[in-house]
C-alpha cells in the first residue's frame, strides 16, 4: 500500500472511530484548522493531511474521519484496515457511545488481528461535565482492561486535542521501529502476536 | 353750536328785528323743560335810542316756512320777578325765569345760556329802577365781569369780544345821568330857580358863567407858556447831551474795533510759531533717527573691512558688524529722506562695504566648503559594517558660520546661491560615494551568505541566463523541481533584516543632513530672491507694499500670514525647496535603492513582497509625508508594487499555461500543490502588514484562476478520469484554504468544498456504475411495465419478466463473478487515486453503500413483484459485507 518515495517525511495513518455525534469530526477540525463547528452535520468519509513537527521531526498525518451511523460494520473493513492508529471517540454525556465504543474495539482487532495497534479511548465533551454519563472510573477501567490510555478532550475548547492525535503518532511512529526492527531481525515477536491474535479470532 | 348762535343772532336781527328798528342783544335757543317741543328762541332786544327799551320775547321759526320767524311773546325787564339757573355748575342747561309764572327753560347751547344770564343781569342793572329781578344760582363771576363770555369762549372770543364792547359804548350813548350829576343839576336848579320863570335871565347867567370859565380857562393856559418854553428848553439840552454821550460811545467802539483785529492777529502768530516749532521737533526726531540707524560703529566698520573669520572672536565681531550693517540697510526711513544726499553717500558706503564683505565671505565660505569636502574625501574608511557615515562633523564645523550664511541669503543672494551650489557638489560627491559604497556593501552581504547556499548567484545576469529553460522559482504553474534555483526562506529573511538595515541607515543621515540644511542655509524662510536693502533708491520705484514684504527676514516669515502667503503655500515652497537641494545632494539614493531592490527581485520574486511590506511600513511611518526622503521611498515603493503586481501577474498566467503531468496518475496539479508553498510564504511576509488587503485582491484572482483551471487541465489527463482530478485538486485546496484562513477567501473554501463533493458523488456514480448491469436492466423494464399499469404482482406473467427469465439473469452474476467484479473495481479506484489526496477509503466507503443501496434496490424489487416464488439472488447481504471484508484484508 505505501509505495510513497522514500524521501517524503513519515506518514502516520489515524482513523476516528466511534457512534455518531461524538465528536469525531469536531475533534479532527479543531486540530486540523483550529475549528469548532457548532452546526452538527453527520460525516460520511473525509480524509484529511496534515504536516506536523512530532518530537522534532516532521511528519505527516493523514486522518480518516469516518461515519458514526452505519448500516452494516463490515464496511469499515476497509477503512479499518488501512488505519495504522485509531481514536476510539465517545461522549461523557453518552453513555450509549461509551457502550458501542466495545463494539468498535472488538471489529478493529478482528479486523487488524493485533491486539496492540496504537488505539486510544478518547472521552470528548469533557466541558460539559455537568451533563456526565459516563463515570471517569467506568472509563479508565475499560482502558485499563483494554490496556490504552484514556484521555478526555473537548473539541470546543481544544482541551488535550492536540495531545490525542500525538499521543497516538508516537504510539505508531514507536510501533513502525519496532516492526522495521522485527522485520529486519525476522524476529519471532510478531508472528508471536500474530498467532496470538489468530487464536483470540 | 357757536357759529350757529352767531348765526341766529344775525338771522333773527335781519328777519325779524330790523323791521321794527329793535336790536338783538342776547339770544339763547331753548326748549321749555321736559318738553320735547321744538327748539324756540329766547331774546334780549332793545329798541333803538334816544329811549331804548329793553324786552325779553320768546320768538318761534314757523312751521310752514323756513327762516320765517315769530314773535311769541313779550315781557319788560320790570316784569321779570327772579331768574334761577338751578345750578353754579357751567354745564347746567336749565334755568327759570319767573315772570307771570315759572318759566323753566333748557338752553341747548351752554355759552349760549351763560350769555344770555349775563346780558339779561346787565340789562336789567342798567334799566329797571325799582324792583331789580332776583338771580339765584347764577355764578357771581358772571354778573360781574363785563364781559362774561370772555372767561369760557374759546375760538371766536375776540369776535364776541367786538360785538360786546360794541353793546358796551352804545349804552354809554344813552347813559342816565349820574346821581352826582343829578344832584349837581338839582341844585344848580335850585339856585336859579328863579330860572322856570325866567329862562332868558338863566341863559344869561349860565353864558355868564361861560365866559367867566373861559377866561380863566384862557388865562391860565397863557400863565404856563413860560413853564412850556422852561420844559422845551430842558428837552433840547437833554437831546444835546444825548447827542454828546452817543459821540462818545461810537469813538469807544472803533478802539475796540481796533483792538479786537490786534488781537486776532496776534492769535494766528503764535499758532504759526507752534506749527513751526513742532516741525523742528519732529525733524530733529526724524534726523535723529536716521542718523543713528544709518550709523555704523567704527568697531564695525573695521570688522567689516578686515573679518578674521576664522577665530571665534573675530567671526563673532564679524556676524555682529554684519548684521548691524544689515539692520542700517534695512533701516526704515521715509522714502523722501532716501533723497537726502547724505543719507545716499551713506548707502553708498554701506554697499561698498557690503560687497566688500560679501565678497570676503564667498571667498572664505566657499574654500572651507570645497576644503571639507576634499578632506571627507580623502579618509575613506571601508567598514565592513553595514553602516551609513554621517557628516556631523561637517556640520559641526559649518554651524558656527550659519549666521554668516542667513546673512549673505538676505543681503546678497547671487552670492548665496554660488555658495549652496558650491556646497551641494562638494557634498554630493561625498553623499554618493559612500551611498555606493553603503549598497554594494549590503549587496555584498546578502550575496554571501546566499553564495554558501547557493553557487551561482552572484552575477545575476548568468544566473539569469541558466535559468531560462527553468521556471523562476516559486512559478505556481511549474511543478516544483522544474523550479529555477530558489532561495531559502531563511535567506529572505536575511535580505529583509538588510533591507531595514538600509532604510534604517538611511533615514537619520538624510533627516540630519536635511535638518543642517534647513537650519543652514535658512531654508525655512522664505525670501525674496532679488535685492534685500531698503536704502536702495530702486526700492522708490517699486510698489510700496513690495517695500514692505522685502522688510527684514524675521518680520517676512513671523508676519507671512499676514502679508498675504498661506502658511500652507509657503510650506510646500519650502519643501519644495528643501527637496530639490537634498535632490543635489543625494541624486544617487534613488537609482541605488532600486537597483538593490530590483537585483534581488532579479533572483527570487518572493523578495518583492518582503521589500513591499518593508517599505511600506517606513512610508506609513514617516512623519513628514513630503520630505526627500519619504518621497524617494515612496517613488521607489510604486515601482516595488509595479514589481509585486507584475509578480503576481506572472503568477496567473503560468497558472493558466500549466500542463497537465505526464504520470500515470494525474494526482495534485503543479498549481494547487504549489498554492501550499506560495500562500504560506505570503502569508508569512503579509500577516501583520497594511498591505494584506493587497496580497488579498491577489489571493482571490489567484484561487479563482486555479479554480477554473482545474476543471479545464482535468480534461487533459490521458489516463485519469477528469472527475478524479476535480475531486482531489478541490479536496487539496479546500485543505489548504482551510488552513490558510484567510477572511477574504472564505467563500472560496466553500466553493472548493462544493465542488469537491459534487466531484465524489459524479464519480462513484460514473465509475462504479453497475456491476449487476443485467439485473438492473431487467428491473428497469419491469419497472416500465409497472409504469404501464401492470400490477406488480402479475409481472411474472408478462413473458420477458417471466420467473424462468429473472432465474437466468441471477444466474449470470453467481457470487464468486460479483466478488471478482468488486475487486476489479477497488483496484481500478485505487489506480485512479492518487497516494497524497488519500481518499481511496473515502470514494471506496462511498462505493460500498453504492453497492448495497443496488443490492437493496434489487432485493426489495424481487420480493414485490416474484413474492413467494423464492426466488432470491445468488448472493445475500452477508455474502457483500464478507467480499468487502475479504477485499479489506487483502489490501
Amino acid at each position: 500500500m505505501s509505495k510513497k518515495p522514500t524521501v517524503g517525511p513519515a506518514l502516520h495513518k489515524v482513523i476516528m472511530v466511534g457512534s455518531g455525534g461524538v465528536g469525531k469530526s469536531a475533534l479532527t477540525l479543531q486540530f486540523m484548522y483550529d475549528e469548532f463547528v457548532e452546526d452538527y452535520e453527520p460525516t460520511k468519509a473525509d480524509s484529511y493531511r496534515k504536516k506536523v513537527v512530532l518530537d522534532g521531526e516532521e511528519v505527516q498525518i493523514d486522518i480518516l474521519d469516518t461515519a458514526g451511523q452505519e448500516d452494516y460494520a463490515a464496511i469499515r473493513d476497509n477503512y479499518f484496515r488501512s488505519g495504522e492508529g485509531f481514536l476510539c471517540v465517545f461522549s461523557i454525556t453518552d453513555d450509549e457511545s461509551f457502550q458501542a465504543t466495545q463494539e468498535f474495539r472488538e471489529q478493529i482487532l478482528r479486523v487488524k488481528n493485533d491486539e496492540s495497534i496504537p488505539f486510544l479511548l478518547v472521552g470528548n465533551k469533557c466541558d460539559l461535565s455537568d451533563k456526565r454519563k459516563v463515570p471517569l472510573n467506568e472509563c479508565q477501567t475499560r482502558a485499563q482492561q483494554w490496556q490504552v490510555p484514556y484521555v478526555e478532550t473537548s473539541a470546543k475548547t481544544r482541551e488535550n486535542v492536540d495531545k490525542v492525535f500525538f499521543d497516538l503518532m508516537r504510539e505508531i511512529r514507536s510501533r513502525k521501529t519496532e516492526d522495521s526492527k522485527a522485520t529486519s531481525g525476522r524476529a519471532k515477536d510478531r508472528c508471536k502476536k500474530r498467532r496470538l491474535k489468530c487464536t483470540l479470532l | 353750536m357757536l357759529t350757529t348762535l352767531a348765526n341766529i343772532k344775525h338771522i333773527l336781527q335781519k328777519e325779524l328785528f330790523n323791521g321794527s328798528g329793535e336790536r338783538v342783544l342776547s339770544v339763547v335757543t331753548v326748549t321749555k323743560t321736559f318738553k320735547k317741543k321744538k327748539a324756540c328762541y329766547l331774546c334780549i332786544v332793545t329798541t333803538p335810542p334816544p329811549v331804548p327799551v329793553v324786552t325779553v320775547c320768546i320768538v318761534k321759526q314757523s312751521e310752514q316756512r323756513e327762516g320765517e320767524y315769530k314773535k311769541k311773546r313779550t315781557w319788560q325787564l320790570e316784569e321779570i320777578k327772579w331768574v334761577d339757573g338751578r345750578n353754579e355748575q357751567f354745564e347746567t342747561h336749565e334755568f327759570d325765569i319767573q315772570v307771570e309764572k315759572t318759566y323753566k327753560w333748557y338752553a341747548l347751547n351752554l355759552h349760549e345760556r351763560q350769555n344770555f344770564l349775563a346780558v339779561l343781569y346787565k340789562q336789567i342793572q342798567k334799566y329797571v329802577r325799582a324792583q331789580r329781578a332776583e338771580f339765584r344760582n347764577v355764578p357771581i363771576a358772571w354778573l360781574n365781569d363785563k364781559s362774561p363770555e370772555k372767561l369760557a369762549a374759546g375760538r371766536n372770543a375776540e369776535q364776541k369780544n367786538i360785538q360786546d364792547t360794541d353793546d358796551e359804548e352804545e349804552a354809554q350813548e344813552f347813559t342816565a345821568l349820574t346821581d352826582k350829576e343829578a344832584t349837581e343839576l338839582g341844585k344848580l336848579f335850585s339856585e336859579c330857580d328863579f330860572a322856570v320863570k325866567d329862562a332868558e335871565q338863566l341863559i344869561e347867567k349860565l353864558s355868564k358863567e361861560l365866559h367867566d370859565l373861559d377866561g380863566a380857562n384862557i388865562q391860565s393856559v397863557l400863565a404856563s407858556e413860560k413853564q412850556v418854553f422852561a420844559l422845551m428848553e430842558h428837552i433840547d439840552k437833554a437831546i444835546a447831551e444825548a447827542d454828546s454821550f452817543e459821540k462818545r460811545l461810537d469813538s469807544y467802539e472803533e478802539i475796540l474795533g481796533h483792538v479786537k483785529e490786534t488781537m486776532e492777529k496776534i492769535g494766528g502768530k503764535n499758532a504759526m510759531i507752534e506749527i513751526a516749532n513742532n516741525n523742528n521737533i519732529k525733524l530733529m526726531k526724524e534726523l535723529n533717527k536716521v542718523i543713528s540707524q544709518l550709523d555704523l560703529p567704527h568697531i564695525h566698520q573695521q570688522a567689516l573691512d578686515e573679518p578674521d573669520l576664522k577665530t571665534v572672536g573675530g567671526r563673532k565681531a564679524a556676524i555682529a558688524a554684519a548684521q548691524s550693517l544689515q539692520q542700517a540697510m534695512n533701516s526704515d526711513i521715509d522714502p523722501t529722506l532716501l533723497r537726502l544726499e547724505a543719507v545716499q553717500d551713506q548707502r553708498k558706503r554701506f554697499e561698498k562695504w557690503k560687497a566688500k564683505f560679501s565678497g570676503i565671505v564667498s571667498r572664505f565660505m566657499n574654500n572651507l566648503f570645497i576644503h571639507l569636502g576634499n578632506e571627507m574625501g580623502d579618509n575613506t574608511t571601508m567598514s565592513t559594517e553595514l553602516v551609513l557615515p554621517n557628516h556631523l562633523s561637517v556640520h559641526r564645523e559649518l554651524t558656527p558660520y550659519t549666521e554668516l550664511m542667513h546673512w549673505t541669503k538676505a543681503m546678497d543672494r547671487k552670492t548665496y546661491d554660488g555658495l549652496t551650489r558650491v556646497y551641494t557638489t562638494s557634498l554630493s560627491k561625498i553623499y554618493e560615494r559612500d551611498i555606493r559604497n553603503f549598497f554594494s556593501l549590503a549587496k555584498l552581504q546578502i550575496s554571501e551568505k546566499l553564495r554558501t547556499s547557493r553557487e551561482d548567484l552572484d552575477t545575476s545576469a548568468s544566473s539569469k541566463k541558466s535559468a531560462i529553460s527553468a521556471a523562476p522559482y516559486g512559478t505556481l504553474g511549474v511543478n516544483r523541481e522544474q523550479w529555477g534555483p530558489g532561495v531559502e526562506n531563511a535567506d529572505r529573511e536575511r535580505f529583509d533584516s538588510v533591507l531595514e538595515k538600509v532604510l534604517a541607515e538611511l533615514e537619520p543621515v538624510a533627516l540630519q543632513e536635511q535638518m543642517f540644511c534647513i537650519n543652514f542655509f535658512q531654508m525655512d524662510v522664505i525670501s525674496p530672491t532679488s535685492k534685500n536693502t531698503q536704502t536702495t533708491l530702486e526700492v522708490l520705484e517699486k510698489s510700496t507694499d513690495s517695500a514692505s514684504l522685502l522688510t527684514s527676514p524675521t518680520s517676512a516669515s513671523g508676519g507671512g500670514d499676514a502679508s498675504g502667503f498661506p502658511q500652507k503655500k509657503i510650506d510646500r515652497q519650502i519643501n519644495e525647496e528643501v527637496r530639490k537641494l537634498m535632490i543635489a545632494l543625494f541624486g544617487c539614493l534613488e537609482p541605488e535603492l532600486v537597483s538593490f531592490i530590483q537585483s534581488f527581485e532579479r533572483i527570487d520574486s518572493f523578495y518583492s513582497l518582503y521589500v513591499l511590506v518593508r517599505l511600506t511600513q517606513h512610508v506609513m511611518s514617516a512623519q513628514d509625508t513630503h520630505s526627500f526622503l519619504s518621497m524617494t521611498f515612496a517613488s521607489a515603493l510604486v515601482q516595488v508594487k509595479r514589481n509585486f503586481d507584475r509578480f503576481m501577474q506572472q503568477q496567473l498566467l503560468s497558472i493558466k499555461e500549466a500542463k497537465v503531468p505526464k504520470r500515470s496518475k494525474c494526482g495534485i496539479l503543479p498549481y494547487v500543490e504549489n498554492f501550499e508553498y506560495f500562500a504560506q510564504t505570503s502569508e508569512g511576509i503579509f500577516r501583520k502588514s497594511d498591505r494584506r488587503t493587497d496580497m488579498e485582491k491577489w489571493y482571490l484572482q489567484l484561487v479563482n484562476s486555479i479554480f477554473e483551471s482545474i476543471s479545464v487541465h482535468a480534461q487533459e489527463h490521458p489516463k485519469t478520469p477528469s472527475q478524479v482530478v476535480r475531486m482531489e485538486n478541490y479536496h487539496h485546496m479546500y485543505s489548504l484554504l482551510a488552513q490558510l484562513k484567510v477572511p477574504g477567501l472564505d467563500a472560496m473554501k466553500k466553493e472548493a468544498k462544493m465542488r469537491y463533493t459534487d466531484a465524489l458523488k459524479v464519480y462513484v456514480i460514473q465509475y462504479f456504475g453497475r456491476p449487476l448491469e443485467k439485473l438492473n436492466l431487467f428491473f428497469e423494464g419491469v419497472q416500465q411495465k409497472v409504469a404501464q399499469g401492470v400490477k406488480e404482482t402479475e409481472i411474472s406473467y408478462q413473458m420477458a419478466f417471466s420467473k424462468q427469465e429473472l432465474r437466468k439473469v441471477i444466474s449470470q452474476y453467481p457470487a464468486r463473478e460479483v466478488k471478482k467484479g468488486l475487486e476489479n473495481l477497488y483496484k481500478k479506484v485505487e489506480k485512479h487515486l492518487c497516494e497524497e489526496e488519500n481518499l481511496l477509503q473515502v470514494v471506496w466507503h462511498a462505493m460500498q453503500e453504492e453497492f448495497i443501496a443496488q443490492y437493496n434496490f434489487l432485493e426489495e424489487r424481487i420480493q414485490k413483484c416474484y413474492a413467494g416464488a423464492m426466488i432470491t439472488l445468488e448472493f445475500n447481504i452477508q455474502d457483500i459485507l464478507n467480499f468487502f471484508s475479504d477485499i479489506a484484508r487483502s489490501h
